[in-house]
């Protein structure tokens, strides 16, 4: 018994099953997570060298070559890429995506194993570092803080920090812009000179007075005691009356030689927010935990911790990741209703009966609901890849149970009870709802194959669209024909309500019309077959011109309402000036754009524990901000709010102004505004120009001439050159002859330099179980003049004080900027960015005239890379996955057809979808992307269904004898409500994709763009184009045959004579 | 004793065994699929890709007297649904054992 006889008999097992799927699904898509993207595999891991006191071409000599040598031979490795500097070499090893990174580590290890022996003998032991997507903060929170200020570190560190790491899934907290608590002993060097006391000697004294000691234990009568000393500091003022020594008689205490400053660290990222200066703190998750609820989780708790803080230290949101998350995920949720409206009209608005409808729109829930289970068994998440792929997947799974239902109302028109029709209708139609079905899953299966950084994305998309199309069969082939059996009425029972008559009356009059309509253009078009073939040959060579003035792009730029800007000033410059300068474009920037909701910025060297910060670029020349604008789902009440009648602005908007601006600051030396805060996708795209080749000078001058091309090119927002210059700073040569004649060593004299300048903790002051460093060095006012540096009094064993400038000598030098090297050649990038207006193609076609008009000399050469190489390799692999898609959808059509000429008849339907979407992409300006190129892939399977009902039923009514003009006319004609009802179903299905406005729509609007125009004009034509054809091709098959009638019966005439 | 042969649209099926019930013919063979068509229009039944449709035929072995009311009951399942289509054939049986 087939499947569809036994559910139309065994209604109750029939639904109990499918009752069963989705409850499982609904439970599956409760326990769901919400995430951005589908997980992503990291794919770059780093090895990370240090060899104390090397400078960075011996690092490179030494250590950074023979590492990329051995490692280079690693499998599926991408591209090795290294940075040698000062100390310390990183080797970062990028690797194909989609392989188990376990696997690659320990390969990398055998590898590392291997060359340990080759590297000098005081290198350490490389480290392996894997970089995840994990490191990337979810949340940063701004403080504001009044008089609290210098007491932040301590509030925030207890009252949030430590409560906040405790959240279950939270990793990190760190803490910037809260100076610590530091004591500092501030030594005037005039006054211990003159005592005959040295810095160490003071500093080794706070150490020994600053101690409890347990004494043991004695017996005092019949009770045991203990003994202790307790000589630690109840405060720091205490140590003012240290005494440091005595001189002639007299007690010199440390207030007589030093000052005691009970304070906060010197050296301190200072972080403002909305021009308020307070801290940040900044959340990290732990790897694999879930962004959105832990951010969730978070923010629940902090009203708890507002409430404990003093009430001047004000908690705020400068950075929500799981915000944009979340609203994404919700804009594709509205998009997903609105499709399922869409669709709901169309099939009532052509069945015109709403039991046929129900059973036909049952198959979307049932059919998306499948597909959570899929999603929960993998420990998937519900992402911006499964939303669209149900998104994608709503206007087409009622597509099979519109054909069974037809067929099934049929049978019932001709007389058939409800459950015989339900059973031969179904079995008479189940080949061909499952061959069409195979032509989707040929375009979709082939999409989990594909590799690289798109195959990571579309992998899901792949599998959720095959599941759910295969969901919809089973459906189509078991639910639907139960439901008609039970929910259809006999043809004689049914009359029709008044409504009806009202409503669908005309309808169907005017579907009537349209019937006959195009039954007349198809009768002038099969009379006109030449005219109809040029027309359409016309229209595709047109569109491929206008294909010329389609920008392409990598991935669209999205607006998530994040900027990050981070500007250098030149190497050397003090925070003050660092500071007043960033206050200067904070301000400007929040009148200037009533869109942003909180303007954070950081500068200042971050201390050595700040985790976060050390992970990225910092010094007292280094400005970073964080701006969020309005959600854009907000974005134009809130601006309105603010300035009455201001149109709010875009991101991109926003960036390339802020960019224009900063340009003219001739100040900056590197300018980066980063759209989406960095990292990850939906940035605005980044070409990379490698400039490889050994020599510096010649590499940097090729570097700035390029840059400064560039930025003349329209479309480039942004160029900067990734190596650094030269960076100033002074050099104390000790002469080591003048070293050995006081008694004195190189690192003795160097490290007397640094406790005076860095100071030396002698100490930890305690208080409430927290401890702060005592720190004795040279008050502020002696360390501030090249004097004062020479001055510095070096004390030798013998207790004799020599000046630094009686060593050697105090010269301004240059330290090397940091050598980058990728795959295994140095490199000097200069990095443009696509902005204002243009796309990538251009920029990367302009650059390119440029460069070969540069004299490049020989040994260097310019190659392009970053997203463009990224969008070329994925464009190259979209390409070779078409050309497999289209054989898969040419072997199911020839497979069901059993024949050649008909599915290639069918394969030129895609030319028309090619002129589609370029159409569409003009007409809407979008670009050439990913996004796009997806869409004109799912349109391979798309199209041609309609190609194949056409063909179908002209072969049909061919062999029930008609003619062949009579088949194609009369065929045309009573598919076409068929054909246009499935068409519009996935037309209207993809509307809410390609219109959306939501957060994240800008990610999947080419795809929705690129179908629907696509669609569109492949179904117009192929309404005309494929009768046409089809009547030219079995025109000459009929003469063919005739003519082989013809020879055969004259050759069977001689011999029957003779 | 008569033989009458009855050849439907697999459609029928329940109703005509019903009225075999009905008239106390409770011996019959039967056939799920046949393939025809009929002399006078109709549609042909051949479960082809152009005629999906197939019929059924059952053979059922009555006595004399039900014959009439059998055929009777059967012309009215024809004309209540004259797009399926459904004929009975009616002969004498000799012998039997």
């Amino acid at each position: 018994m087939s499947i569809y006889e036994s559910s139309v008999k065994r209604p109750i097992m029939t639904s109990l099953c499918f009752i069963a799927v989705a409850i499982l699904g609904i439970f599956s898509l409760f326990r769901l997570p919400i995430d951005l993207y589908p997980d992503i595999d990291t794919n770059t891991i780093m090895v990370i060298t240090t060899y104390s006191g090397a400078s960075a071409s011996d690092i490179e000599q030494n250590v950074t070559r023979p590492l990329e040598n051995t490692l280079n031979s690693v499998e599926h490795l991408k591209h090795v890429t290294s940075k040698s500097k000062e100390n310390v070499s990183i080797v970062t090893l990028e690797f194909e995506f989609g392989y188990d990174i376990d696997a690659l580590t320990n390969d990398v290890r055998d590898k590392l194993d291997m060359v340990s022996n080759s590297l000098p003998d005081e290198c350490n032991t490389p480290i392996l570092f894997k970089f995840s997507t994990d490191m990337i903060p979810i949340l940063m929170l701004s403080v504001q803080a009044g008089p609290s200020m210098p007491a932040l570190y301590k509030i925030l560190d207890e009252q949030v920090a430590n409560p906040m790491a405790r959240i279950d899934g939270v990793g990190t907290v760190s803490i910037a812009g809260a100076p610590k608590r530091e004591v500092h002993v501030y030594v005037e060097p005039a006054k211990i000179e003159s005592y005959g006391l040295t810095l160490e000697g003071i500093a080794q004294l706070i150490g020994a007075d600053n101690r409890n000691i347990p004494g043991g234990t004695f017996d005092l009568g019949s009770q045991t005691y203990a003994l202790r000393v307790e000589g630690e500091y109840k405060d720091p003022r205490e140590l003012a009356n240290l005494v440091v020594g005595s001189r002639n008689g007299s007690i010199i205490y440390l207030k007589d030689v030093a000052r005691i400053d009970d304070s906060v660290e010197e050296r301190v990222q200072e972080a403002y927010n909305n021009g308020v200066v307070g801290g940040m703190i900044i959340v990290q998750k732990q790897s694999g935990a879930n962004s959105v609820a832990i951010s969730k989780k978070v923010m629940e708790s902090l009203p708890k911790f507002q409430k404990t803080l003093p009430s001047d230290v004000k908690l705020g949101i400068i950075v929500n990741t799981s915000d944009n998350i979340t609203n994404t995920v919700n804009s594709l949720a509205d998009t997903i209703r609105d499709a399922l409206i869409f669709v709901s009209l169309v099939v009532f608005f052509f069945l015109g009966k709403w039991r046929a409808t129900v059973i036909v729109l049952l198959t979307i829930p049932l059919s998306l609901v499948g597909s959570f289970i899929y999603l929960y068994a993998t420990g998937s998440s519900l992402n911006i890849i499964s939303m669209s792929a149900l998104s994608i997947a709503v206007g087409m799974v009622v597509d099979d149970a519109i054909v069974v239902l037809e067929n099934v109302m049929k049978h019932i028109e001709r007389g058939s009870e409800p459950k015989q029709a339900a059973v031969h209708g179904t079995n008479e139609v189940a080949l061909s709802v499952v061959a069409s079905t195979l032509t989707m899953l040929a375009v979709f299966l082939p999409l989990t194959m594909v590799t690289g950084m798109t195959g990571v994305f579309f992998r899901e998309l792949g599998w959720m669209v095959s599941i759910i199309m295969i969901v919809s069969t089973i459906c189509a082939l078991s639910i639907t024909p139960m439901l008609c059996g039970n929910l259809l009425k006999d043809s004689k029972e049914e009359d029709e309500s008044k409504f009806y008559k009202m409503v669908f009356k005309p309808i169907n009059k005017a579907l009537d019309a349209l019937d006959n309509g195009y039954a007349k253009i198809l009768d002038f078009a099969v009379h006109n077959k030449k005219v109809i073939v040029l027309g359409c040959v016309g229209m595709f060579v047109g569109s491929l011109f206008l294909g010329k003035f389609l920008g392409s792009d990598f991935f669209p730029t999205q607006d998530n309402s994040r900027i990050k800007v981070s500007l250098e000033l030149p190497n050397g410059t003090g925070t003050d000036i660092s500071r007043a300068l960033a206050k200067k474009l904070q301000k400007r920037w929040t009148e200037e754009f009533p869109e942003i909701r909180v303007c954070n910025f950081r500068v200042g060297q971050a201390s050595t524990d700040n985790l976060f910060a050390t992970l990225q670029d910092n010094g007292s020349h280094i400005i970073e901000f964080n701006i969020s604008l309005y959600s854009i789902g907000v974005r134009q009440d809130s601006v309105e709010s603010k300035v009455p009648g201001h149109k709010a602005l875009g991101l991109v908007t926003v960036c390339d102004s802020m960019r224009n601006e900063l340009y003219k600051y001739t100040q900056f030396k590197k300018v980066n505004v980063a759209l989406g805060g960095g990292g990850g996708m939906g940035g605005q795209a980044k070409v990379d120009f490698e400039i490889l080749g050994h020599d510096f000078d010649k590499t940097d001058a090729i570097a700035r001439e390029l840059r400064d091309s560039l930025l003349k090119i329209p479309g480039c927002g942004e160029a900067r050159i990734s190596r650094s210059e030269y960076q100033p700073e002074y050099h104390v040569e000790f002469d080591r002859e003048k070293l050995a004649l006081n008694g004195l060593n190189l690192s003795t004299a160097a490290s007397a330099l640094r406790t005076r300048i860095n100071g030396q903790i002698a100490s930890y002051f305690r208080e409430d179980g927290d401890e702060y460093n005592i720190r004795v060095m040279y008050a502020p006012e002696y360390r501030r003049t090249l004097e004062d540096i020479e001055n510095i009094t070096i004390y030798n064993a013998m207790g004799k004080g020599i000046r630094v400038k009686d060593l050697g000598k105090v010269v301004e030098g240059q330290n090397p900027p940091t050598i980058e090297r990728k795959d295994r050649e140095r490199i000097n990038t200069v990095s443009a960015i696509v902005a204002g207006g243009g796309d990538m193609g251009k920029l990367v076609t302009e650059a390119q005239k440029k460069i070969d008009k540069m004299a490049i000399p020989a040994g260097i050469s310019v190659d392009i890379s970053g997203d463009f190489e990224d969008q070329q390799d994925s464009f190259r692999d979209l390409g070779v996955l078409a050309i497999l898609i289209m054989i898969l959808v040419f072997v199911v059509m020839a497979g069901e057809f059993e024949s050649l000429t008909y599915p290639f008849i069918n394969m030129m339907t895609l030319t028309f979808a090619v002129s589609g979407v370029i159409f569409a992409l003009l007409i809407s300006g979008e670009t050439l992307n990913v996004m796009s190129l997806i869409g004109a892939i799912m349109l391979i399977g798309i199209v041609v269904k309609n190609g194949i009902v056409l063909i179908d039923y002209i072969n049909l009514n061919r062999e029930r004898g008609m003619k062949i003009i009579d088949a194609v006319v009369n065929g045309g004609k009573s598919r076409l409500r068929p054909v246009i009802m499935t068409t519009l179903t996935t037309i209207l299905g993809m509307i809410p994709m390609a219109i959306g406005t939501g957060e994240g729509a800008e990610m999947w609007r080419p795809m929705g763009t690129a179908v629907i125009g696509g669609l569109t004009v492949s179904t117009i034509l192929t309404l005309v184009f494929v009768p046409v054809m089809y009547c030219v091709f079995a025109n000459t098959g009929e003469r063919r045959r005739a003519r082989k009638a013809k020879r055969k019966a004259n050759n069977s005439l001689p011999e029957s004579n003779s | 004793m008569k033989s009458v042969f009855i050849t439907f649209d697999e459609a029928h099926y329940e109703k005509i065994t019903d009225v075999l019930e009905d008239n106390d013919c409770h011996g019959y063979s039967y056939w799920e699929h046949l393939m025809g068509q009929g002399t006078n229009g109709g549609e042909p039944h051949f479960g082809s890709h152009a005629w999906p449709s197939m019929n059924s035929g059952i053979i059922a072995i009555v006595e004399d007297e039900k014959v009439d009311n059998l055929l009777e009951d059967l012309k009215e399942i024809d004309e209540n649904r004259p797009q399926l289509g459904l004929r009975a054939f009616v002969w004498n049986i000799e012998k039997c054992i």
